[in-house]
């Protein structure tokens, strides 16, 4: 082996190793780097070593370079000190012979870029293969990402100082719960409701010591599942307190990861619903009592509401029977059926006769709204001429109308000539709004009556049109609430029920109909009421089913035996055929003779209840004119007379009737003396 | 790409413009990491993210953040990582520019999974020199021009910066022409 051979000149060598120096024999420097002499200024050529370098021996510091001892240990490696500088060479001693000279290779010893700035020493001072810069760029990169370490860990302290702050000052039990069922953390909001410190619970198995036992099966299966990895699963729990106060949470269980995403144990965020639960209890209490109170009310309501029942049955039956009577015997008074009367006694007797038809119209009024308002009013609907349930209406008002002079009249709308509805209901709806019309109007005014028929709404309507006192705007909304009465002179001239508008709404609205009001206060009022309407084709061709509904809808009524009264008297009709309604018969009416003959032939009532004095065919003739015909023997007919007639009784009989009753007629007798002849029993 | 350039775009951002800013840049970017480790590696895509969303936070072009940014990372962020190593690279810019190629070598040496790029001088004058630029990462030559503007700034020597050939225009890498005053 020879080497490489190589013959550097010394510009070269010096490129190689700039920290090089070379000694003689006798100790002494006689040559040095460039680098290492800029550097160094306590190396001088030709100058001892010893003055230059000491060895660096933490042992042995005083201890001197010398030939023997470089001989000695040629083979390790030297570090010599600077004598002037902070300088400390790593060196390789290489030893030639002839002349024999020791020679120095290597390169200063730094830690960091610091102390090369201090030896004032830049990168390019070393020789690229010296692996001295490579050391500090990589402390120096260290020193780097240690220092990037320290912020981190700087920052998660941070962070975790602010979670930790967050979850102590979060007013939530916070917990962490490991593998082992053992607490790991607990927050400060789960010491102060617990009363046990973080002191007292780390450590500690969670379930069986500080968990109720009425919820520790629950609880161990939310952290079974939650280490399973279920997240958000919720659980009441009620643990244990220090001081052994009920204590009801809701815990919200989730796990816990390590960096690989292995479970290592069940975070626990509750919500304390103590309180909440008391509330809870206390709330279901009270809603028990009030469910208890409420059935003792709805009982009571039951109770009151039959009573209700029973006193509107005694008020139609006991109230309407001897208003009959006083009814029935002032007009017998007036007829002079007990004797002359002189003007004051007839006088006196009218006022009777004017109040009792009052209070009649008042029970009645109030009787219906209050079976409206129970729910028991029940339509009979029927298809019948518009035109005659408009002039039926105009009847009831034709006399106190003649009396004011006003000019009455009837418009119908062609298009619309049959109405299906409840026929006594809507008649009752008319005379009301006439009655009113007529009372309101000064003398010499106008009352009309008119229909108008929507075809393509499907909608009838029937308007009452005055030219009378009208009605300002701000009563306007008040009109239709009962008992209200508007002031005006007419209203105090005319006392009425307060209750007719009231009651017009309702029957309108209970037909599935509505009430429209236009006034003027001086120029008059339009009342409209809007019912329900199908064309008269349809209506035709539904007749048979509509009165097939009505059938089923009504089987109670259609079941009862059927009922005509024969009498020109509006108020007779009204108050028998109410009463028999209410004891289950179907009541028809006709106003003459002719009339009730004509419709026991096309109805075949069960039985005729005939009214003696009646204009175009009175009782007898009609009585006698069914008699003629044998399909109707059997049926039987009561005869209704006044006492003012002595032996219009017996002319009854003669004639065909099966019995007779004298007006005023009682109403009980007179259902009795019906279900005699009928041999029908009270309806159970 | 090496942590010290995310963390000195964090730098950047946040003593530039506000440490808000640099949460809406990570937001928008979708960067969650909570602080870059210098000789970490990192996605090359989470650098290129955090710059988009800086333009458009910052409401500046690409070349102006990356130039700024390069700039910046000689005179703030690399002296901080370096430490004195940086500026003991060379008494001047010269001797700076000279040492760079090895500077990067020794870099890959230390961390050869952080792909550093390298660097190549030729044509050295006493007032110049070129500089080849040598990245398998695109779009970074504007941040170069950027770093060694930092360099002369660093060295308070005023420098002309000049790229005369183009990667992106074909060129197998990028080269700048590097003129001091003496």
């Amino acid at each position: 082996m020879t080497g490489p051979q190589t013959k550097l000149d010394r510009e070269q060598f010096a490129e190689l190793f700039p920290f090089h120096f070379v000694v003689d024999r006798e100790m002494r420097i006689i040559d040095a780097g460039d680098v290492l002499l800029r550097i160094c200024p306590g190396i001088t050529i030709g100058s001892p070593l010893a003055n230059a370098f000491s060895l660096f021996l933490l042992a042995s510091p005083t201890l001197h370079i010398d030939r023997e001892y470089l001989i000695k240990h040629k083979s390790t490696l030297f570090v010599f000190k600077s004598s002037s500088s902070d300088l400390m060479l790593r060196l390789q001693l290489v030893i030639l012979g002839d002349p024999e000279r020791y020679i120095f290779l290597g390169s200063p010893w730094v830690r960091n870029p610091t102390e090369l700035k201090a030896l004032h020493l830049v990168l390019k001072d070393f020789a690229l293969h010296d692996s001295t810069v490579d050391l500090l760029q990589l402390v120096q990169t260290t020193s780097t990402s240690l220092h990037d370490a320290k912020q981190l860990a700087l920052r998660l302290e941070l962070n975790r100082n602010e979670l930790k702050e967050l979850v102590d000052t979060a007013n939530a039990p916070i917990l962490t719960i490991d593998l082992l069922g053992k607490v790991r953390d607990w927050n400060q909001t789960t010491e102060r409701l617990t009363g046990f410190s973080k002191a007292d619970a780390v450590g500690k198995q969670f379930v069986e010591d500080f968990v109720n036992e009425e919820s520790q099966q629950g609880v161990r299966k939310l952290l079974d599942g939650s280490l399973e990895g279920v997240k958000n699963a919720r659980l009441e729990v009620m643990l244990n307190t220090r001081d052994d106060r009920k204590l009801l949470v809701i815990f919200s269980a989730s796990p816990r990861h390590d960096a690989l995403g292995k479970v290592t144990a069940a975070i626990l965020v509750g919500h304390d619903i103590t309180e909440l639960d008391e509330y809870r209890t206390t709330l279901e209490n009270r809603v028990a009592d009030r469910t208890s109170e409420l059935s003792l009310a709805n009982a009571e309501l039951s109770r009151v509401m039959r009573s209700k029942d029973d006193f509107l049955s005694a008020m139609s039956h006991e109230l309407r029977t001897p208003l009959n009577a006083i009814l029935g015997l002032s007009e017998s008074l007036c007829e002079g059926v007990y004797g002359g009367l002189t003007d004051r006694q007839s006088k006196s007797i009218n006022t009777i006769a004017e109040s009792g038809h009052h209070l009649l119209s008042l029970i009645n009024d109030l009787l219906d709204i209050a079976k409206i308002g129970a729910g028991k009013m029940e339509l009979e609907q029927s298809t019948d001429s518009v035109e005659d349930v408009c002039q039926s209406s105009m009847r009831f008002v034709a006399e106190l109308a003649s009396k004011k002079k006003l000019r009455m009249s009837l418009v119908i709308d062609p298009n619309g000539p049959v109405v299906h509805a409840d026929q006594r209901r809507l008649k009752q709806i008319l005379v009301n709004l006439l009655s009113n019309a007529v009372k309101f109007t000064f003398e010499g005014g106008s009352v009309t009556l008119e229909t108008k028929c929507h075809l393509e709404r499907n909608v009838m309507e029937f308007s009452v049109v005055d030219s009378g006192i009208g009605i300002a705007p701000q009563d306007l909304e008040r009109l239709f609430s009962p008992f209200t009465q508007l002031d005006s002179k007419l209203s105090r001239q005319y006392a009425g029920t307060g209750l007719g508008l009231s009651l017009v709404l309702r029957l309108a609205e209970l037909q599935g109909g509505t009430v429209s009001v236009k006034s003027e206060v001086g120029v008059g009022s339009r009342f409209t009421v809007a019912l329900p309407w199908k064309s008269s084709t349809s209506d035709i061709a539904t007749n048979d089913h509509a009165q097939d509904q009505h059938a089923t809808e009504f089987s109670a009524h259609e079941s009862g035996p059927l009922i005509l009264i024969a009498d020109d008297n509006e108020s007779n009709l009204l108050t028998v055929g109410d009463y028999l309604r209410a004891h289950d018969f179907r009541v028809i009416e006709a106003r003459n003779g002719l009339e009730a003959v004509k419709t026991v032939r096309t109805r075949k009532p069960s039985l005729v209840l005939m009214d003696v004095q009646m204009p175009i065919m009175d009782g007898i003739d009609a009585i006698e004119n069914l008699r003629g015909d044998m399909s109707l023997a059997a049926m039987p007919i009561l005869a209704l007379t006044s006492r003012a007639m002595v032996g219009d009784g017996e002319r009854c009989i003669q004639a065909g009737a099966n019995d007779y009753l004298s007006k005023p007629v009682n109403l009980k007798q007179l259902v009795q003396t019906i279900r005699n002849h009928l041999n029908v029993g009270p309806p159970k | 790409m090496y942590g010290m350039v995310n963390k000195s775009v964090e730098d950047l951002i946040t003593t530039q413009f506000g440490a808000d800013k640099w949460e809406l840049v990570k937001a928008k970017a979708g960067v969650t990491v909570e602080s870059f480790i210098s000789n970490e590696s990192y996605p090359d895509a989470m650098t290129y993210g955090l710059i988009g969303a800086a333009t458009e936070v910052l409401g500046l072009s690409v070349d102006e953040i990356l130039f700024t940014f390069g700039e910046f990372w000689v005179l703030h962020t690399a002296r901080l990582g370096y430490g004195e190593l940086l500026s003991s690279a060379g008494r001047n810019l010269g001797e700076f520019l000279d040492y760079l190629p090895s500077f990067h070598t020794r870099v890959a040496l230390i961390f050869p999974h952080l792909k550093p790029p390298s660097f190549e001088c030729s044509d050295r004058q006493p007032d110049r020199v070129t500089m080849h630029y040598f990245s398998h990462r695109p779009g970074l030559s504007v941040f170069v021009r950027g770093l060694l503007s930092g360099v002369a700034k660093m060295y308070n020597t005023p420098a002309e910066i000049t790229q005369t050939q183009f990667k992106d225009k074909g060129a197998d890498h990028d080269e700048f022409l590097v003129r001091w005053e003496l």
